[in-house]
């Protein structure tokens, strides 16, 4: 038995609500839900995702049909990992990059003012007008920030020292974790 | 320092695990792809030309050449499947409109007179523009016989300074 330690546990309660980590906790959910029910139809249908990607004259044509085969298993894993909380630093970084890439195209679209169907949520045909374009730049943008709330508490938000329960033993009873010589 | 250190370790971990995410997808994504009874083929040819041949095999693509002259003959009914605002705008002199997002609420008014045997000719603008090929799979679905597109239809058309018209109603005449 370590000299040091006392063997009491803490009686302070586990802080697992705050209101620093509650923006995190929303945006994580609401972003993970968003990619699952986003991946659903165009894993069902990835015929008429290929179509929709062509329709972006975004992607080389040797790169669509691969496209249309893996990005809704990638959205489907990113928006599990999201929601559950494994893997969160892969997860924040690939969604974000996923909606930079989309956004931007939407916008480079309307910019330029292509006519695409926008295979956001369903693979249904559907010609937006400009308006519709416009909601879909705005409603993918507030996505985007949702990103990049979710990367800033996981890459630079400042790592509190005591933050898993692990790591708590170890402060507490430091003579159990001592390594043996 | 310490926190520096641990800042790059994090973005390390979030690279590698990105790259796994990815990794995991693609060999769910193959898989699931190789066991689905309508497979996508791994890359496939998208020109305008490729995706206009039907599964029979026939190629329903019609060149500006016949097109023009079905519209100096007047043996063909040229259908603009755009939307009415950018028909409205502009369009093949004669041409009817059947926006393909409203083609069901549309079809009977504007296919009324038109035989199933007449020669068709749908048209978009931009070389992906689906619509066209839409309406014209569509319109043979629902029996007729003689359906073409011209791709990229109104640019085309415009650039080799053929009629064109404006306003929400077809044209009575095609040709001057």
């Amino acid at each position: 038995m370590p000299k040091n330690s006392t063997l009491k546990p803490s009686k302070k309660k586990k802080q697992v609500w705050n209101l620093k980590t509650l923006p995190f906790f929303c945006a994580r959910i609401f972003l993970g839900g968003i990619f699952i029910i986003a991946s659903l139809d165009k894993i069902l249908n990835p015929g008429a995702f290929a179509e929709i990607i062509h329709n972006y004259q975004f992607l080389p044509d040797a790169f669509i049909n691969l496209t249309a085969i893996i990005l809704p298993w990638a959205e489907l894993l990113l928006g599990l990992f999201l929601v559950i909380g494994i893997w969160l630093p892969g997860a924040a970084l690939l969604s974000t990059i996923l909606l930079v890439v989309f956004w931007g195209s939407l916008l480079f679209n309307l910019i330029r003012g292509l006519d695409v169907y926008c295979g956001c949520f369903s693979t249904s045909i559907e010609v937006p007008s400009d308006a519709t374009m416009i909601w879909y730049v705005v409603r993918d943008g507030i996505f985007l920030l949702l990103a990049f709330i979710v990367c800033y508490y996981v890459f630079f938000m400042k790592r509190r020292k005591l933050g898993s329960a692990s790591q708590k033993m170890k402060r507490e009873f430091p003579g159990v974790y001592q390594r043996r010589k | 320092m310490a926190e520096t250190e641990k800042k790059r370790k994090i973005a390390v971990r979030g690279i590698c695990q990105a790259g796994g995410i990815i990794l995991l997808a693609a060999i769910l994504g193959l898989l699931v792809n190789q066991i689905r009874s309508e497979r996508l083929p791994l890359m496939a040819d998208w020109s305008p030309e490729a995706r206009l041949t039907l599964e029979s095999g026939e190629n329903i693509a019609i060149s500006l050449g016949e097109a023009r002259e079905a519209f100096l003959s007047k043996e063909g009914v040229f259908l603009d499947a755009r939307s009415s605002e950018l028909y409205e705008g502009g369009h093949i002199r004669g041409a009817r409109n059947l926006p393909w997002q409203a083609v069901d609420e549309h079809f009977d008014a504007v296919m009324a007179d038109i035989p199933k045997d007449r020669l068709v000719i749908a048209y978009c603008d931009g070389e992906a523009c689906a619509l066209s090929k839409d309406l014209a799979i569509e319109l043979l679905f629902r029996g007729y016989e003689n359906v073409r597109v011209l791709i990229n239809g109104w640019s085309i058309w415009q650039e080799n300074q053929l009629p064109v018209a404006k306003g929400s109603q077809p044209e009575a005449l095609q040709a001057n």
